[in-house]
């Protein structure tokens, strides 16, 4: 595994740790200690993975997310400070595809990494065109389509909408897409589902408001429809 | 918990609505009390006046008529009727018409004989109706009178002889006029009275209500007190003893206020320290974890006596993150900055993969039928974690039974432990039968409470930070003893079911059950 990866993050003692426990586990690490150098960094080095600190002087994390989306699918995990609920979702809402809750231990920190870049690589025998209402899905070329115009997604957008567009009509319960798509055992944050579905709804659905491709089965969780 | 508000407990300093509740008994007396005496006036009044007004009509009357009748059996008659009067010279003579068109009396002219010649047609037989003693009054030479009703109207009657030996002549004036003009006076009295009463009505009202407004105000003024509005004042704007008595009303209020502004900005300032102390040392906490945890996979790596540091440094910091976390959490609550975000729970499926990551060695007791309820599955997750941790922690060997049931009042979480001589947390550490020490058991719930000081162990905010979270779930949290040993920790939760959302397909439970089976088996 030899991933590169671009930490941004203000306090120099976590930045460090945080490099020595990712190169330990096999990553390169490029580090940012604030927002504008952290974005300088990400567009002359091409990362693999963002890990981005919300918090963080000058340009906020929340914007570096944003101005990472405007034109990457990179995988981005945030680091929050933890009970900030509030914070969980806007950063999602930025971009995010994940994030660790400060403090973090270093194995915990690690496998969310790895799942979000496992996330993207898809099985390559996994050749699959799917179809779901006017979106051609190619998950070969992890690419979709409506009318032969590309649809950019994020990986994790593309994997929640493969998983669903694969078994058309079948309720998936928010646990089940947190493993499958982010790799959580149990007790996952289920708002990653919902932002996620929220994201996805908004670059795919007609009218996001009025759900048909993607649906919600309150209480259990989400569907592909047409 | 000494939360600010259980300063101003409201229950502490609200009296019931003792002073609203009294008004209309106070305002009811006073209206009695007016009226009462303004109809016995009345009625006083009305009956003198009624009397004199009667009595001076008739004196009046009576005088008129033995003027006249003087006059008449004085003068007119015998110069009339010279000499012995009869029927014939009475009848020739046309007095008795006079008399009639003179004024507004009848005559009888009696002759002894039982045959009375009579002015009208009316009179006959009237003079049998008089009283006998009227007789010898008139054979005596005197002029009588009597109140009687002639012909069926009330009448004065004079009589008289003009002569000795002469017939009696009875003249009846009408007295009918007296008594309408008494009817009337006694129909304007009642109506005058009535409007009286009325008039006294509104006035006691107006009045009393002006008694009663500082009175109403300040009974307002100590429930909005007792409310927490606690800068609520009376109006003391007259001088009299109700001013007073606001004014000294409003001291003890405006006492009362800034003891309570002190107090609460002492603890508010308290708590502030408190979460910006925990907020401070999140920063470096989040170095030392992350640290802290390469260093323990390394630990084998270490020569023995450093490694033995490094263990003892690896626990410390792992307490500290509980400490600081849990500090954390708590003044977040502290500054109300929590906010529910519900959903419809399976809370079975959420135990029982909180029990599988937190303490897999508890039996878990779930109910047939899935429970979902609409709450903050979070919040579920911290206060059963919770939970769990305390048993981990305070009854480490003990075996630890989990259960969900559903009854009526909604649903319960209960985490018994079952641990001998856990269940009675205070110094002697015994006796915990049923009915046991409840009060010590509250205290589990005090903020750095610790069951068993000499066992050390837990951040002593987790029961605290457990039961804020089921306050805020409109639910609750109680510890009672187990009858062997042990303690039971309660989580009540109300059972809310939301309505289903505007794109959800409306499916009974069953289906529901069916269709999200499929994604709960085993990955192809």
């Amino acid at each position: 595994m030899d991933a590169r990866i671009l930490v941004v993050e203000d306090d120099p003692s976590i930045r460090e740790i945080t490099e020595i426990g990712l190169r330990g586990a096999g990553f390169s690490v490029i580090t940012a200690a604030d927002g504008r150098d952290g974005l300088t960094r990400f567009r002359a080095e091409a990362p693999d993975l963002v890990l981005l600190d919300v918090m963080l002087p000058g340009l906020d994390g929340l914007e570096v997310a944003r101005e990472i989306r405007r034109d990457s699918t990179v995988p981005i995990v945030m680091l929050t400070a933890r009970g900030d609920t509030l914070d969980v979702v806007v950063g999602l809402e930025a971009g995010a595809d994940d994030y660790v809750r400060k403090p973090f231990e270093l194995p915990e920190l690690v496998a969310r990494v790895r799942a979000a870049l496992r996330r993207g690589r898809g099985g390559p025998s996994d050749a699959a065109r799917l179809r779901l209402g006017p979106l051609a899905i190619d998950v070969a070329a992890r690419t979709v389509t409506r009318d032969g115009t590309l649809v950019p997604l994020t990986r994790t957008e593309f994997d929640v909408l493969a998983e669903l567009a694969r078994r058309p009509g079948q309720v998936f319960t928010r646990e089940v897409l947190l493993e499958r798509v982010w790799g959580y055992d149990f007790l996952g944050d289920s708002r990653l589902v919902d932002v996620a579905v929220g994201r996805l709804r908004a670059k795919v659905e007609p009218d996001p408001a009025a759900p048909t491709l993607i649906i919600t089965i309150r209480g259990v969780g989400y569907r592909a429809g047409a | 918990m000494a939360a600010p508000g259980d300063v101003v407990e409201p229950g502490a300093l609200a009296s019931p609505r003792v002073g609203e509740r009294r008004a209309p008994g106070i305002r009811a007396r006073i209206a009695i009390a007016v009226v009462t005496l303004v109809a016995v006036t009345a009625i006083v009044l009305g009956v003198g006046a009624v009397a004199f007004v009667d009595a001076s009509l008739r004196d009046q009357l009576r005088a008129s008529a033995l003027r006249q009748a003087d006059y008449d059996l004085g003068t007119l008659i015998p110069t009339a009727l010279p000499g012995r009067i009869d029927r014939a010279s009475l009848n020739a003579s046309g007095l008795l018409e006079t008399f009639r068109l003179r004024g507004d009396v009848e005559t009888i002219v009696d002759f002894g004989d039982g045959d009375p010649v009579v002015s009208s047609f009316d009179l006959v037989g009237a003079l049998a109706g008089f009283p006998p003693e009227l007789r010898p009054i008139v054979d005596g030479g005197q002029i009588a009178y009597l109140w009687a009703s002639v012909a069926g109207r009330a009448s004065l009657v004079l009589a008289g002889h003009p002569a000795a030996g002469q017939p009696a002549f009875y003249f009846v004036h009408d007295a009918s006029d007296i008594d309408g003009a008494i009817a009337q006076l006694r129909i304007a009295l009642l109506v005058g009275s009535l409007l009286l009463i009325a008039l006294a009505l509104a006035a006691a009202r107006t009045v009393a209500r002006g008694i009663l407004r500082p009175i109403v105000a300040a009974s307002r003024a100590a429930g909005q007190i007792a409310d927490g509005q606690l800068d609520a004042r009376v109006v003391a704007a007259s001088g009299d003893e109700f001013g007073r008595w606001a004014a000294e009303f409003n001291r003890m209020a405006g006492t009362l206020e800034t003891t309570i502004e002190r107090l609460r900005s002492a603890e508010a300032r308290n708590r502030r320290f408190v979460a910006d102390v925990a907020h401070e040392l999140r920063t470096p906490l989040t170095g030392l974890v992350a640290e802290a945890s390469l260093l323990r996979g390394e630990l084998g790596a270490l020569p023995p006596d450093v490694r033995r540091a490094a263990e003892l440094l690896v626990a410390d910091v792992a307490r500290l993150r509980s400490l600081v976390e849990d500090l954390l959490e708590m003044s977040r609550f502290d500054a109300s900055a929590e906010r529910l975000e519900t959903e419809p729970v399976d809370l079975g499926r959420r135990l029982a993969a909180l029990v599988a990551s937190r303490l897999p060695a508890a039996t878990l007791a779930l109910p047939d039928e899935p429970i979902v309820i609409e709450t903050d599955p979070r919040r579920v997750d911290r206060i059963v974690g919770n939970l769990l941790d305390n048993a981990r922690v305070h009854a480490p060997d003990a075996p630890v039974s989990v259960s969900l049931t559903r009854d009526p009042d909604g649903v319960r979480v209960a985490v018994a432990d079952h641990a001998p001589g856990v269940g009675a947390p205070g110094p002697s550490g015994s006796a915990s039968g049923p009915g046991g020490p409840v009060m010590d058991l509250e205290l589990l719930f005090e903020r750095f409470a610790k069951a068993d000081p000499a066992r050390p162990g837990g951040t002593g905010l987790g029961l605290a930070i457990a039961r804020e979270h089921a306050e805020l779930l409109g639910g609750s949290l109680r510890a009672t003893a187990e009858p062997g040993g042990g303690l039971r920790f309660e989580l009540r939760l109300p059972v809310t079911e939301s309505l289903p959302a505007r794109d959800e397909p409306v499916m009974d439970r069953r289906d529901r059950e069916a269709r999200s089976e499929p994604t709960r088996s085993p990955r192809p």
